[in-house]
């Protein structure tokens, strides 16, 4: 009744090659492969067109679905490969390994027992990846004990040369006696692995499954698992006993698990997952499985005409330059045959001028590559739908067909989450929720337009790879349009959005790029676009779980690359912009009243006063800049009086005059109707003009004047008719001594109630 | 010996002895060293006998890989980059390891002819005899055509595009015809060219597709590691202090830090920490340049100073460093001294001495 271990490494090649030789050879009729039983049934699925690689089982925790782990197969997954052995031959197959529901309890209990023993407990990590190495100690690849005697850098060069590498193959039943034997080296010298603690557990169990199925009477067993695995699963009868007890000692746990299928990609095929194993380069892999000869040759054409979609250039003489420099490379460092990094560098040196953007096309293309996965329909659902449904449950939001109006009150805790929710779903692109006008006033409420449609679950569904729940999937999308955002402007707008979405785990990510636009922006306009929505969120910001400090000092480092900017950016500027940016400066100028920091107010005055200073720019700005100034009292009447004066020459060009009257009066006649200081100013140049020059200048002030309102311009003309306002401080002692102080400190209890007991 | 500067292979000489007499690799034909040999004379290595071999470039082994397994090929090498990361040093060396000669060598400017590359003729006996082969004037590529030794060309993309192409024969049929004497040069074995050039200068001639094509390129970065950039700017001042006979005291270690820094940071556009971007000078800031910015201080502080370089030596040449061009970098430096110098405790009379300076 033979047993044979087939000791792999996850996606390996050469490994995935022995493993199909040797079931041709040993023609068994049971297939055990490693990975928990709760993924036996997804993998009968394997071998059925429609199931197309890369694709990844998910095993994830029904109530939790945010705890999951994947398991990613390529077309030259060792473990695929048997799957897709039995598939054809049909013969029963069966995953043996820890059942997923118990590696999450025992998580579940760490993170218990660590807040526990904390005295504060803290907010539970989430868990995703449940294999964890053991805690604080790095352990060594073991594989580089093997490594350091053969003279290799590393375990997996060391591994790849000797087990993945077809120029080196060896009859499969040696190769994998060969495995055995290095590995049981190893374990022999109680060498331990980075996951230790997990594998004593797993290989009991694995022990126990193998068992069942010689209980069951099949003949001839084959197990495909980590090589690591295999000299521990040679001695079932020896172990039986010790296993049981083992067995006996895992937790008992209640968490009921789904599996499913889920379309992968090569990208997430390279990232580490559940087997604690991930590849580099996906694409050479796949190469190496389909090219059993010649595959350097066969490598650099394909290189050759991914340059050539590409536009670039690359002659057969190049391949064969490419070819011949990657071969000496190879002899230079003593290897047979040329490997992934001489094809490389040989590329770079031949076809790229030594470029490593271009590489970086080869890198994305071929080495990585770009395949995506096919899952058939009839797969059960993706968490992300589930946990969609069950937020609508929650939350008492049903999809109906009909438009139904939902107004929020924020102070409302279920409302609140329903907000939150909702502008979630907007991120994530759902047409589903739509804004509506509030009828009400207020920042505490919002209105919601809800439309169900059927498509739009499909939409969602795209989404599933984005992650499980809305939450997570919301976040990817930020980080996504966060990775190819060039504007600052924009960035600080979807910050705005983030924080009623309550997306505070990308924040940080949010504010770091901003930070990056800003300093490399040296579009100033879009600069000033950006500081005041962030000088609103740091004042106001419900920025909770943010570091603030970080925004206060973004915003000051904000508007010192604006100040320096700025000067030479109203340069030279043409009517439509010269417009933009008075409508900026005005925006600016309100921000930093509102933040209110001494230092970044003098900044700005002293920037505002050097623009003042200048010549060469427009007119409306320099109107705008004096009354800013004039108003922040950093401008002495006199120096007012002579800049207004000066400007409205009369050796200016006509436009000049009215729309440098036009920004000091930044379009409001209003203000001079109450601003009696202003109004003298303008009064007192009016009144200084000769009758001649006066006549010249009054088509120009007519057309400056003729933008205001009608009651606007009546109120100015009465106010003229009385003249100078001589004592400007009059209003303010006259109107304080009318003051009744008995009556106004009624109402003070009331005010102190409203404040807040300040 | 008065020399200002001797060529590598007199200066290493000893070292590329003792790299011989432990060679064990296999020898292509007509080089004086393996080509695994060559690779340790330029990264450095202590040999199997104790002999310490002392690198000569510092930075990724796998680059000078593949310059010397090109050089194996019948490929040309072309060394690129920007300026200041040892191209015409690693090409010097190269050149002095494969073929024991690095004097082999074509400056590339605008004005370099057709007869600095291929041959020029005496004219004077070219009158007297007709066109022999005594009136032939030979050039260094001629030279190693004959001798099967490696010909340096510096700065390709100077010349102009003409005379590029003449190389384009010499590259590929390995011969160069002499039709006025109806006969050739052809070049044998362990011939070869390594040409740099840099790909920073604006206005240069681009190499056409045909040239391109017959060499491989390489290109030099900028240093990985700070501590490797503060090694390379320490041991190149030491040396250039010595030659140059500066009375001042050796640079603190904390100063090359300093500007090593602030080349980094400009050059990468980040500060080290990478919290804060930062926009980047359009000069190079190259390695070389931070050398001669301590060079510089430690000039100003030996003849005008008090013999100990500080933040006011070293700001007039940082500044000159780092402002090329009046406008932009004006901006690009203000920003760094307001955002980033300002704010670090220990810098700040490197702060004061450039704000003096304010341009």
């Amino acid at each position: 009744m033979p047993i044979h271990i087939l000791g792999i490494r996850h996606h390996g090649v050469g490994s995935a090659k022995n493993v199909r030789e040797q079931l041709k050879l040993l023609q068994p009729d049971m297939i055990l492969v490693e990975g928990p039983p709760e993924i036996t049934d997804a993998l009968q699925r394997i071998g059925h067109a429609d199931l197309k690689p890369p694709v990844s089982v998910m095993v994830y925790n029904t109530e939790n679905p945010k705890q999951s782990v994947f398991y990613p197969f390529a077309e030259y997954s060792p473990e695929w490969v048997a799957a897709a052995y039995a598939h054809q031959n049909n013969i029963p197959l069966r995953a043996i390994d820890l059942p997923a529901a118990i590696g999450f309890q025992m998580a579940n209990d760490e993170i218990k027992e660590a807040s526990e023993a904390a005295e504060n407990p803290n907010e539970p990590l989430e868990n995703e990846e449940v294999l964890e190495p053991m805690e604080g100690i790095a352990v060594r690849d073991p594989l580089h004990y093997l490594a350091d005697i053969a003279g290799f850098t590393s375990g997996s060069e060391f591994w790849e040369h000797y087990f993945e590498k077809q120029h080196f193959s060896l009859h499969p039943t040696e190769h994998f006696e060969a495995v055995t034997t290095a590995i049981t080296a190893l374990r022999d010298e109680q060498i331990p692995s980075a996951l230790e603690k997990e594998n004593h557990y797993r290989e009991a169990y694995m022990r126990e499954l193998m068992r069942k199925a010689q209980n069951e009477l099949y003949q001839n067993i084959v197990i495909v698992c980590g090589a690591w695995h295999a000299p521990a699963l040679l001695d079932l009868d020896k172990t039986a006993k010790a296993d049981s007890k083992i067995l006996r000692s895992l937790p008992k746990t209640k968490i009921k698990t789904m599996a499913t299928w889920i379309p992968w990609t090569n990208k997430r095929l390279s990232l580490t997952s559940g087997y604690g194993a991930g590849i580099e380069s996906p694409g050479w892999a796949e190469h190496l499985w389909k090219t059993p000869h010649e595959y350097d040759l066969r490598w650099l054409t394909k290189v050759a005409s991914v340059f050539r979609k590409k536009q670039v250039d690359i002659s057969t003489a190049h391949v064969i330059e490419a070819s011949r420099l990657a071969e000496s490379l190879a002899a230079l460092r003593q290897q047979a045959h040329p490997n992934l990094g001489e094809l490389n560098e040989a590329v770079l040196a031949v076809m790229c001028m030594g470029d490593g953007i271009m590489l970086n096309l080869v890198r994305e293309e071929l080495i990585v590559g770009k395949k995506l996965g096919k899952v058939p329909d009839d797969v059960p659902k993706v968490p992300l739908q589930g946990d969609f449904e069950r937020s609508l449950k929650s939350l008492r939001l049903p999809l109906t067909a009909n438009a139904k109006q939902y107004d929020l009150d924020l102070r409302n805790e279920n409302d609140l989450q329903r907000s939150i929710f909702l502008h979630r779903l907007e991120l994530l692109g759902m047409t589903w929720p739509k804004r509506a006008d509030s009828r009400s006033k207020g920042t505490f409420r919002e209105s919601w337009t809800l439309e169900w449609e059927p498509e739009m679950m499909i939409s969602l569904i795209e989404k599933a790879y984005l992650g499980n729940t809305i939450e997570i999937a919301t976040q990817q999308v930020v980080i996504q349009q966060l990775e190819t955002e060039t504007s600052v402007g924009n960035i600080a707008t979807l910050i705005q959005r983030a924080i009623p979405a309550e997306l505070f785990g990308v924040m940080e990510l949010l504010l770091t790029k901003l930070n990056d636009l800003a300093t490399l922006s040296s579009d100033v306009i879009d600069l000033m676009t950006a500081y005041p929505p962030l000088v609103q969120i740091s004042r106001y910001g419900n920025v909770r779980k943010t570091d603030l400090s970080l925004m206060q000092t973004l915003v000051e480092r904000l508007i010192i690359r604006i100040c320096i900017g700025l000067p030479n950016a109203c340069y030279g500027l043409d009517d439509a912009n010269a417009d933009k940016m008075f409508v900026k400066i005005g925006q600016v100028n309100e921000a930093i009243l509102l933040n209110d920091i001494a230092e970044t107010s003098a900044l700005w005055l002293e920037t505002l006063k050097k623009l003042l200073e200048k010549t060469g720019i427009s007119p409306l700005i320099m109107g705008c800049t004096c009354r800013l100034l004039l108003d922040a009292q950093h401008l002495s009447d006199e120096e007012a009086n002579r800049h207004l004066s000066y400007s409205l020459s009369i050796a200016n060009t006509p436009t000049d005059v009215a729309a440098w009257l036009e920004g000091f009066l930044r379009g409001s006649g209003m203000i001079l109707i109450y601003d009696h200081k202003l109004w003298n100013l303008v009064y007192q140049w009016v009144a200084s003009l000769t009758p001649e020059i006066f006549m010249e200048l009054l088509p120009i002030l007519r057309r400056t004047f003729s933008k205001f309102e009608y009651a606007e311009r009546r109120q100015i003309g009465e106010k003229a008719k009385k003249g100078q306002i001589i004592d400007t401080n009059t209003n303010i002692t006259t109107s304080s001594s009318l003051l009744d102080t008995e009556r106004a400190e009624q109402i003070l209890p009331v005010l102190k109630m409203l404040m807040g007991n300040v | 010996m008065n020399l200002l500067r001797q060529h590598a292979e007199v200066q290493f000489s000893e070292e590329i002895e003792e790299l011989k007499k432990q060679d064990s690799g296999h020898l292509p034909p007509n080089w004086h060293l393996s080509p695994q040999a060559v690779v340790t004379y330029l990264m450095g290595a202590k040999l199997k006998n104790g002999f310490e071999v002392s690198p000569k470039y510092i930075g990724d082994r796998r680059l000078m890989e593949i310059a010397v397994a090109t050089l194996t090929t019948d490929r040309a090498l072309l060394l690129y980059g920007l300026p200041g990361t040892a191209k015409s040093w690693v090409s010097e060396h190269l050149a002095a390891a494969v073929s024991g000669d690095s004097t082999l060598l074509i400056q590339g400017t605008a004005g370099t002819g057709e007869e600095a590359i291929r041959y020029g003729w005496n004219y004077a006996r070219l009158l007297a005899e007709g066109p022999t082969e005594g009136a032939l004037v030979t050039t260094p590529m001629m030279t190693a055509m004959k001798d099967g030794k490696i010909a340096r060309i510096e700065e390709l993309t100077r010349i102009s595009a003409d005379v590029q192409d003449t190389l384009i024969t010499i590259l590929s049929e390995k011969s160069m015809p002499i039709p006025e004497l109806s006969t050739e040069v052809q070049a044998i074995k362990g011939f070869n060219v390594i040409a740099t050039a840099n790909n920073r200068d604006k206005g240069v001639n681009e190499l056409s597709g045909a040239l391109k094509r017959r060499f491989n390129t390489v290109i030099l970065p900028v240093p990985d590691s700070a501590d490797e950039e503060v090694d390379i700017v320490r041991r190149r001042v030491a040396s250039m202090a010595k030659t140059l006979d500066l009375p001042a005291q050796a640079p603190a270690l904390v100063e090359i830090q300093r500007i090593v820094k602030i080349f980094r940071e400009l050059r990468s556009g980040a500060t080290e920490d990478g919290k804060i971007k930062l926009k980047t000078p359009t000069g190079t800031m190259s390695t070389a340049e931070a050398i001669s910015v301590v060079n510089n201080g430690l000039a100003l502080a030996a003849h005008f100073g008090d013999g100990v370089l500080n933040a006011q030596d070293l700001a007039a040449g940082l500044v000159g460093a780092v402002v090329k061009d009046p406008v932009q970098d004006k901006v690009v430096w203000k920003e760094y001294l307001e955002t980033v110098v300002k704010t670090r405790e220990e810098w700040k009379d490197i702060y004061r001495a450039c704000r003096e300076l304010s341009i």
